[in-house]
């Protein structure tokens, strides 16, 4: 090498055993950590996941008492929302990954990285260990008023989740001023907007999104524990609007929140896979910054049935319908990029057509219900659990489960087994659909969504019964999954760049040193390891 | 085929020197803060405004609004602590130690009686707080602003000890920029919670 440039790392050498993860403040042991932690919520919210299943498997069962169905839904979404799907996409994936594709040492600031992580950490403990010790809230994720008054939800289960959720809600505001000054000014040189990789440009946007709607329902949290604790006078008598429209500011941004870094997943997995640039690379940025500010001017469609005015209620109808305009864009983006590519299906390639499949459903059945006279017929029935589920599940999940296998390599050093990941999709697909396409047909039915139980003859008994089944498929393809996982200690050893990737997190070891890279690269083009590979004569 | 990776290669560019984007780095995480703690009040006036149009009188009838003399006192200390850490920031701008240490002291003493004569104000807010939405939300903006004072009193205090050691220089003042710049949020928050609850009412 003529020009040599000494390997810098920026602090002391990283601490090894249980201190170096107590006390690192570098991003992809904090990733690691928070990937870790997303998981293990998971677990726990899938398994009262099954509870709710076996519960609705047959008509008038009691295998929880309908108190319990009520702590156990609420915690199911909660989890699977604040603590596993936001803080594995974001706090994961883009503390691990954003500092590594823009060609950084670190994120900007990586103390106050360390915090968010420890501040999430500490606010899951504190909702599972009142979950488990009873201290259990019963008001929904949603926590509408008045079910989670003082009135309704007397016990102190409702304030330890209340707390909860105000604790994450600091923890990823701070993690999104990070992430945003990170992108903004820890870029490898020569790495212009055009070429930042398509998921730094989803987290950058995810980002702006958590900084501004989350304090809103913070505010709202507070004024809700106030509301319980101190005899305040806010959501009573007849506001419990106001407690809808704060909470939906934030939570339906929320929601791009957990599709945007998903979206950001798949379009970097689908180029590499098709052996093909992401096409329409621009239009798929544009499009997610659009979704991003649409994301914003949505949140009323939540509340087609609350009341309110009118002609409020047609124009969020309007932009909730304008919103799938961008999606749509991404949509024929991906579709475009896979067509006439060399496709290599590996398992996070088919985790991405997995993706695209139920996300696809899911966003016809989302604009369906924009429009207000489906959505009153609809509304809180099992047709809005189909919806969700097969965005956030079929979007979401299947996005984070292809970038387990797509990354995996990279932080494991060790190369999962094909097999066994084939296998993972395969009955994770087939269970998915098992499980959630029924729930149309029991909304459309009149089946209502949190209900513990329900009198046989109307016509719900079959589709119930088939949703526990693929329930059971799903859980058992999540099990393969771990096996995968544990196996993965003995697995071939991954090379640098195992896939023939495009962006700069394959350019360093795997799993990377801690400093990341030995010199900080410069960049060309949109796919600075494409341009590697072509000027380096192949053998 | 042999794995290619950039740092293998002669013709990677070696530069390691941080862009100049890189500079104004804790600025720039400031004001993302800043701009998420409007978001939190701006849910908060919101609310206010929710409440207040959908209520049939505002305040409520037996509600008495507390009295605006101690708030135009308040406005006057804020704009004139802000004025103070203005020239406390200036001051370190051209290497004035002295300036800092005493932009800084008259704006943290500014703070402190702020937050006294919010005090004052609270002692009868407590009730107010649990008569009516009204109240509620009038004690909450005042609230949840005079925390926000607290911290800069901090911040404040923080930044005194580090001046008197001697941290800071011209070309070393981020901590007092970004002080500086809190600040005047907190106080621009002030002036509209100000216009909002004792002007608009």
């Amino acid at each position: 090498m003529a020009s040599i440039s000494i390997p810098i790392p920026l602090r002391e050498r990283a601490k090894s055993g249980v201190l170096g993860w107590l006390a690192t403040v570098d991003h992809k042991k904090i990733g690691i950590m928070y990937m870790v932690m997303s998981f293990a919520f998971f677990i726990a919210a899938g398994l009262m996941a099954l509870l709710i299943r076996l519960q609705l498997a047959a008509p008038n069962l009691q295998v929880v008492d309908p108190n319990t169905y009520n702590q156990l839904f609420t915690m199911h979404g909660s989890a699977m929302i604040f603590l596993f799907t936001i803080p594995m996409l974001v706090g994961g994936f883009g503390n691990y990954f954003v500092p590594l594709m823009i060609g950084a040492r670190d994120v900007a600031f990586p103390r106050l990285n360390a915090f968010s992580f420890w501040i999430t950490l500490g606010a899951g403990l504190v909702m599972l260990i009142g979950f488990v010790f009873g201290a259990r809230s019963d008001a929904a994720w949603t926590a509408y008023v008045p079910y989670s008054t003082k009135a309704y939800s007397p016990t102190v289960g409702m304030d330890i989740w209340l707390i909860g959720i105000i604790l994450l809600g600091i923890g990823s505001t701070l993690g999104a001023v990070n992430f945003l000054v990170t992108v903004y000014s820890m870029r490898a040189p020569g790495m212009t907007a055009w070429r930042i990789p398509m998921f730094v440009w989803a987290m950058a946007t995810t980002a702006v999104m958590v900084l501004l709607a989350t304090p809103v329902l913070t505010a709202a949290l507070i004024m809700l524990v106030a509301d319980r604790n101190f005899n305040t006078q806010f959501f009573v008598a007849n506001r419990v609007q106001l407690w809808q429209h704060m909470f939906w500011f934030y939570s339906h941004p929320a929601v791009y929140i957990m599709i945007l870094p998903a979206m950001g997943i798949i379009s970097e997995i689908i180029p590499v896979f098709s052996r093909k640039p992401l096409f329409g690379l621009r239009a798929v940025v544009i499009s997610t910054v659009i979704i991003g500010l649409l994301g914003f001017t949505t949140w009323v469609h939540h509340m087609f049935v609350s009341g309110v005015d009118p002609a409020i209620e047609r124009f969020f109808m309007f932009t909730t319908m304008v919103i799938a305009v961008p999606t749509g864009v991404k949509v024929f983006n991906w579709l475009a990029t896979l067509w006439g590519g060399s496709l290599n299906f590996k398992t996070p390639l088919l985790m991405c057509l997995g993706f695209l499949a139920t996300f696809v459903i899911g966003g016809i059945s989302g604009v369906m219900q924009g429009s207000i006279p489906i959505d009153q017929y609809v509304h809180n029935s099992y047709f809005v659990v189909a919806h969700f589920h097969y965005v956030l599940f079929g979007g979401s999940v299947f996005g984070i489960f292809a970038a387990l296998y797509y990354w995996g390599p990279k932080i494991t050093g060790r190369m999962f087994d094909e097999k066994l990941g084939k296998l993972h999709f395969w009955l994770m697909f087939i269970g998915f659909n098992i499980t959630f396409f029924p729930m149309h047909f029991l909304g459309l039915q009149g089946m209502p969504r949190r209900i513990a139980t329900y009198d046989p003859g109307r016509g719900w008994e079959l589709g119930n019964l088939i949703a526990t089944i693929g329930a059971f498929i799903l859980a058992f393809s999540v099990l393969i999954f771990i096996i995968n996982a544990i196996k993965l200690r003995h697995g071939e050893r991954a090379t640098d760049d195992p896939w023939e990737g495009n962006t700069l997190e394959w350019s360093t070891s795997s799993p990377p040193p801690e400093y990341n890279f030995l010199e900080i690269p410069t960049v060309t083009s949109d796919r600075p390891l494409f341009d590697e590979r072509m000027r380096t004569p192949h053998m | 085929m042999a794995q290619v990776s950039l740092r293998d290669r002669n013709l990677t560019q070696t530069r390691d020197v941080a862009p100049a984007r890189q500079k104004n780095v804790g600025l720039l995480g400031v004001s993302l803060f800043i701009a998420s703690e409007s978001m939190f009040f701006l849910g908060l006036f919101l609310a206010w405004f929710f409440m207040r149009n959908t209520s049939d009188a505002w305040p409520p009838a037996g509600v008495t609004p507390p009295p605006i003399a101690p708030a135009i006192f308040n406005t006057a200390v804020a704009l004139l602590s802000a004025f103070a850490v203005g020239l406390a920031d200036r001051a370190i701008a051209r290497d004035d130690r002295r300036g800092l240490v005493g932009g800084t002291v008259v704006a943290g003493a500014l703070g402190v009686i702020f937050m006294a004569v919010q005090a004052i104000e609270f002692t009868e807010l407590a009730t107010l707080a649990q008569s009516s939405a009204y109240g509620s939300a009038f004690t909450f903006l005042l609230l949840f602003h005079v925390l926000r004072v607290f911290v800069g009193v901090i911040l404040m205090a923080v930044l005194l000890v580090r001046a008197l050691i001697g941290h800071f220089s011209s070309k070393r003042r981020l901590l007092v920029q970004a002080t500086a710049m809190y600040w005047y949020f907190i106080t621009g928050v002030w002036l509209v919670v100000f216009a909002v609850l004792y002007l608009i009412g």
